[in-house]
């Protein structure tokens, strides 16, 4: 059985990945993607879509996860850290899902700090300073150590297609790659996770190297069958800044910031972070002055990068950015340690492209960094992305079926806004192959909804980051829950959650409810209220009686408190410490998030009016103005839900639109089943436009077929 | 004189201070207030009831007004006063009251349609009701102050027809029709009242909405980069609060239809011995009040209901403001002074022998009495009759004021027409636009905007900026209900343009 899966449909993944990132050569042994694993290492911000990947396929047993990566030592690559406002948000749920960062960076940190602790635990930003070189190691032996994974290392070059399966959108289907070598693997699935490599262009000063410069020719291959395929393509830049010598640095005068203590882990699993809290590093903030601008606003016309006007993000990657756009100000300088036992500092803050010696003199105007060595200067780099738009919402291309991207390829930018992006192509690619329906979440459930909702109904023009004011419902999903809203639906519908994190959320889950239960029973009134709890002041204009969860809601109150005047039965609740923060948290937040539940339920009603794959705008038969035709078409929304958001649709284009697709929507979808063309099949690997599914089906063992054939 | 049904003339126990449409129970107590909101689903659980008028707007014969929701059943009950629905999809003739007066805002027929077999699948309720602009007003107030009820958003029936699969269309090829006609007639209504003063009103208050929200969620989202201060914080404050005595102040003003409804409520007030009790008794043309030349003869408060021009007005005459040795007389002074505090319109009666008719004297004699801020007053200078020599014109500053003998009826048509004037003012005209549904609307939105608003000022110093920032964005939902949505995208931008924030 198990070798019988292993043989069959296997999952490529993340071809490409190292070629794209580094673009050198594949030097290094097999190393995998783990979320953020190579990315880490890799180019300017790597992205890991195919990291999660390993996940998804561990439930499902038959993955191979075919990987080209490159190392390349550490000179070029993006933040040493983790997670972060909005992007802790989705560690926790990419956690909660089983992908590795979470747990990697528990065991990787040396720095560990919640932002925004005094603003609410709904927007806890969970983040960490990671010693790439432990990440690295802990993500190799992840990787290599799950079961049924077959790691490869080598450059795809591209993709074998073949017919596509009727009744499905697309005009043809992934059969597998091809590498660097030009052998071929095939695979029921292939999800493309490129991160900057499409046709990626570095910038420093007046100079420009292909992104794969020590010779990455093949990954120009990809990008090219993807531009024959008729995918949508963006450009995207992007930077990262000089690295610097830590024992150069004098940071006797800068602001030094500790570590918290104890450290908050990532991950539901861990109990605590492997670094004992008084061994964490700190970091330091400095800051750029007039000396800088100077140097920066003389020099623009050395600056390639700037000038080009290739879309960046409308918030500021760039000092020079900064610098010109919120001109005779200082700008923060954070000086990141990069690993306990590495001489490098990562200046977050001051990318640059800037020739090497002007940055050299925008570095030494800096305040402790006067002398400071510069080991590697900052760079730019502008890369393509295919648009979003073209994808489902399980991250499955439309243009080519079986085909996920998940990464910077969909206009990201982000170790974790990748992660989130690879648990949901992973998971989506096998069961996919398994002839199971998609895995998707909705905007109601988790950021990872928000993120692919916004890329797949809206597009994005500048390198899409996460934002908690993206978050519609951010009362209602928060960092805390993420296993309560995400774990047991991967558990039971995806299968990509262990028996050990599912049963742990299943404990959690009911001792919250129990929890909750007990708080809610004990109920009274104010007078006696005030006398067991002096310190916590209720409130007269509450109606008595008042309950145990109703005062846990004061700033002033905890479990703690309430356990003490209420030992029975308050006491067991408050020594389980996470659940007594949870209970607390629950208890805060509540009347928002039952006051939400009305327009959640209306958003998730709108999201279930699900919308045809294959709707020609152009051509239905519905009342549409040509203006809502184009935007419809642009968009590609797959519900209701998506339509209500796309700026301009009025009501009554939504109202007609439905009309036509209740009544119409069978008729359509047989009319678009018919395959469109055959250009689009490289002759080399697919000869035959006529075969029929039946001829293709003959190329696979039974089983295989079956898989193919299984509609979903 | 109009029937009561069709005008909605008030009964005398009308004036409920809590009748404010706005003012539901969302408006103070959050925590217990969503219980309202999500504890009423009883039929499948499908959440709010919603209401609407289903007919043109505008006078008509009959007007029909539909609910759909759990509380559909609800409805019928609390406002036909009757145990049970009537048989379903069989029309039954009604008395409709008013659930909290109980007082009778027409005779009409009530259809209950049981979910499914309605149009939008869930229970559903009509109600027929003579096509008064009264009559429709007051019914979807009453509608509105029922729990679970609200008013429904554009194209909301035909949503969740769909949301029900009712809507399969198959067949009525005239619905399209009828749908667009729904949808742009209201988005055509809604674009008439945002032209002008009102609307940039709005788009005002949106603007400063979102910019202070989008300061609030930069604040969250970046304050680790720079440029971000804490004083940030602050300024959001000043901007809510600003906001929330605006829309406070706008609510307040916009009860013209309810005025309508329920009546203005005019305050006979003046020293003693002006003639007060005389001008009620001229303008309702009977002996209501005795009268005597004596300082003090009116002790209680007087009230008769009036129609002034077409405008319902309830008149009350109380005792001469002084201060009075007579324990009797000093309680009638209070209550004349607790009478002018909820006073709609106040009717300043001087006499015009003791008081000389400069704006200056005028001013002072009205300010002597203390009439309440903001309230609209008339000086009626009485006793005209004895004035000797030349009448000099009215001052044209200050208060509208006129000259009147109650004892000859001299200045009678000028009080009345001055009058008419007021009451105008404050009701609106009710035959041009439409005043109640999206009126009604409006102050729902505006008074759950205002609401929220609050809360923001309560969360201050509470130090969840999540929690406070949720109140904002409900604030900006509320008002984009109103004024157009405002997506994450625009306070992003906002976020972008004012803060030098980087990765």
């Amino acid at each position: 059985m198990r070798a019988r899966r292993r043989r069959r449909r296997p999952l490529a993944a993340g071809p490409a990945r190292c070629c794209s990132r580094t673009g050198s050569a594949p030097s290094v042994p097999p190393r995998v993607p783990g979320e953020g694993g190579e990315s880490y290492r890799g180019a300017p911000r790597g992205e890991r879509g195919g990291a999660v990947l390993s996940r998804g396929g561990r439930g499902s047993l038959w993955t191979m996860l075919r990987v080209s990566l490159c190392h390349y030592p550490g000179e070029m690559s993006c933040n040493p850290s983790f997670g972060g406002i909005g992007k802790g948000h989705l560690m926790r749920e990419v956690d909660a899902l089983d992908g590795l960062c979470g747990r990697l960076c528990d065991r990787s940190g040396v720095h560990y700090k919640v932002l925004n602790r005094c603003k609410g635990p709904a927007v806890w930003g969970l983040r960490a300073q990671i010693d790439r070189g432990l990440y690295k190691e802990n993500m190799q032996k992840e990787i290599l150590n799950t079961p049924l994974l077959t790691v490869r290392e080598a450059s795809v070059e591209d993709l074998l297609l073949k017919e596509p399966e009727p009744g499905r959108p697309g005009k043809c289907q992934v059969a597998g790659v091809v590498l660097g070598d030009g052998s071929t693997v095939r695979a029921g699935s292939v999800i493309l996770t490129t991160g900057t490599f499409l046709r990626g262009m570095i910038y420093i000063g007046l100079e420009m190297h292909p992104a794969g410069r020590l010779g990455d020719q093949p990954a120009i291959g990809l990008a090219h069958t993807l531009e024959k395929l008729g995918f949508a393509v963006g450009r995207l830049k992007t930077g990262t800044p000089p690295r610097l010598a830590k024992d150069t640095i004098d940071f006797g005068g800068l602001e030094e910031r500790a570590a918290d203590n104890p450290p908050v882990p990532f991950s539901f699993l861990s109990e605590a972070v492997w670094i004992k809290p008084e061994d964490q590093l700190s970091c330091y903030l400095t800051r750029t002055n007039l000396k800088a601008q100077q140097i920066i606003r003389n020099n623009l016309h050395l600056n390639n990068h700037i000038r080009e006007t290739t879309r960046g993000p409308r918030y500021c990657p760039s000092l020079e950015s900064k610098v010109l756009r919120f001109p005779d100000r200082e700008h923060q300088v954070w000086l990141e340690p990069e690993g306990l036992d590495s001489n490098i500092i990562y200046p977050q803050g001051m990318s640059m492209t800037l020739p090497p010696e002007l940055q050299e003199q925008v570095v030494k105007s800096i305040p402790g960094l006067e002398k400071a060595k510069m080991l590697q200067p900052g760079y730019g780099v502008q890369y393509d992305f295919l648009d979003p738009r073209q994808l489902t919402t399980s991250l499955e291309s439309r243009l080519v079926q079986r085909l996920f991207f998940a990464g910077q390829i969909n206009g990201t930018t982000g170790y974790e806004e990748a992660a989130a992006q690879g648990v949901i192509a992973g998971i989506n690619a096998c069961l996919r192959v398994q002839g199971r329906p998609p895995f998707t979440v909705s905007r109601t459930e988790g950021y990872v909804g928000v993120l692919i909702d916004d890329l797949t109904t809206l597009g994005t023009t500048e390198p899409y980051r996460m934002f908690t004011s993206r978050v519609e419902f951010r009362m209602a999903l928060r960092p805390d829950n993420a296993d309560a809203r995400l774990t047991h639906r991967g558990f039971e519908e995806a299968g990509c959650v262990s028996q050990q994190r599912y049963e742990q959320a299943v404990k959690m889950r009911a001792a919250l409810e129990d929890g909750i239960a007990t708080l809610k029973s004990i109920q009274f009134s104010i007078s006696k209220w005030s006398q067991l709890l002096p310190g916590v002041p209720i409130s007269n204009s509450r109606r008595s009686p008042v309950s145990a969860f109703e005062v846990l809601q004061y700033q002033d109150a905890n479990m703690e408190i309430l356990a003490k005047a209420i030992p029975e039965p308050l006491g067991k609740l408050a020594q389980w410490r996470e659940l007594a923060e949870r209970l607390k948290i629950e208890a805060a937040y509540e009347w928002c998030v039952v006051n939400q539940q009305q327009e959640m339920e209306e958003v998730r009603r709108d999201e279930a009016l699900q919308l045809p794959d294959d709707l020609d705008y152009f051509a239905i038969d519905a009342s549409l103005s040509a203006e809502v035709r184009e935007k419809l078409a642009a968009n590609r929304p797959q519900t209701i839900g998506a339509v209500s958001r796309i700026p301009g649709i009025t009501p009554a284009a939504i109202v007609n639109l439905l009309r036509f697709v209740k009544t119409n929507h069978q008729k359509t979808e047989k009319l678009k089943a018919v395959p469109q063309s055959g250009k689009y099949f490289p002759g080399k690997m697919y000869s035959d436009k006529a075969t029929s599914q039946r001829q293709i089906s003959a190329e696979f063992s039974e089983e295989e077929a079956r898989f193919v054939k299984t509609p979903l | 004189m109009a029937e009561p049904g069709d005008l909605g003339l008030p009964g005398e126990g009308v004036r409920g201070e809590g009748s404010h449409l706005w003012r539901g129970p969302t408006w103070q107590v959050p925590p217990e207030a969503s219980t309202h909101l999500c504890g009423c689903g009883t039929a499948g659980g499908t959440g709010d009831t919603i209401f609407a008028l289903s007919s043109a707007p505008g006078r008509c014969g009959v007007a029909v007004i539909r609910a759909s929701g759990p509380g559909s059943a609800g409805l019928l009950r609390s406002l036909t006063g009757t145990p049970g629905p009537p048989p379903p999809r069989v029309l039954a003739l009604r008395r409709i009251r008013d659930p909290r007066s109980a007082e009778t805002l027409d005779r009409g027929l009530v259809v209950w349609f049981p979910g499914p077999n309605s149009f939008t699948g869930e229970d559903c309720a009509e109600l027929h009701v003579h096509g008064g602009p009264a009559v429709v007003s007051g019914v979807l107030q009453a509608l509105g102050r029922l729990p679970g009820l609200r008013p429904a958003e554009p194209g909301e029936f035909t949503r969740r027809a769909f949301a029900h699969g009712k809507l399969d269309l198959t067949a009525a090829e005239g619905l399209r029709d009828l749908i667009a006609a729904e949808t742009e007639a209201q988005r055509r209504q809604a674009l008439r009242q945002m032209e002008g003063d009102l609307g940039r009103l709005y788009q005002r208050w949106s603007h400063a909405l979102t910019q202070a929200l989008a300061h609030l969620e930069a604040y969250i989202d970046f304050s680790e980069d720079d440029n971000v201060e804490e004083e940030v914080l602050a300024r959001v404050a000043v901007t809510v609060r600003a906001l929330l005595q605006e829309i406070r102040g706008h609510l307040r003003d916009g009860r013209r239809g309810e005025l309508l409804r329920g009546g203005v409520r005019a305050v006979i007030a003046g020293p003693p011995n002006v003639g007060k009790s005389s001008l009620l008794n001229l303008l309702c043309r009977r002996p209501a009040a005795i009268v005597s030349p004596s300082a003090g003869t009116t002790r209680d408060v007087l009230e008769v209901a009036l129609d002034i021009g077409g405008y319902p007005l309830l008149l009350s005459d109380t005792a001469g403001l002084r201060r009075a040795a007579d324990p009797v007389e000093r309680e009638g002074v209070r209550r004349a002074r607790e009478r002018l505090c909820q006073a709609d319109l106040v009717l300043a009666v001087l006499d015009a022998t003791s008081v000389s008719p400069t704006p200056a004297a005028l001013g002072a004699a009205l300010a002597a009495l203390e009439p309440p801020p903001g309230t609209p007053c008339v000086l009626v200078l009485n006793k005209a009759d004895l004035l000797g020599g030349p009448r000099g014109a009215t001052p044209a500053q200050g208060p509208p004021a006129t000259l009147l003998s109650c004892k000859t009826g001299e200045g009678l048509e000028a009080l009345l027409e001055l009058l008419a004037q007021q009451l105008a003012q404050l009701c609106g005209d009710p035959l041009s636009g439409w005043p109640s549904l999206t009126q009604s609307r409006h102050s729902r939105h505006l008074g759950a905007c205002a609401a929220a608003l609050g809360r923001f000022g309560d969360l201050g110093d509470s130090g969840d900026l999540a929690l406070a920032a949720e109140q904002l964005r409900l604030a900006r939902r509320e008002l984009g209900r109103i004024t157009g949505h405002v997506g994450a995208e625009d306070v992003l931008d906002i976020i972008f343009r004012d803060f030098c924030v980087g990765k």
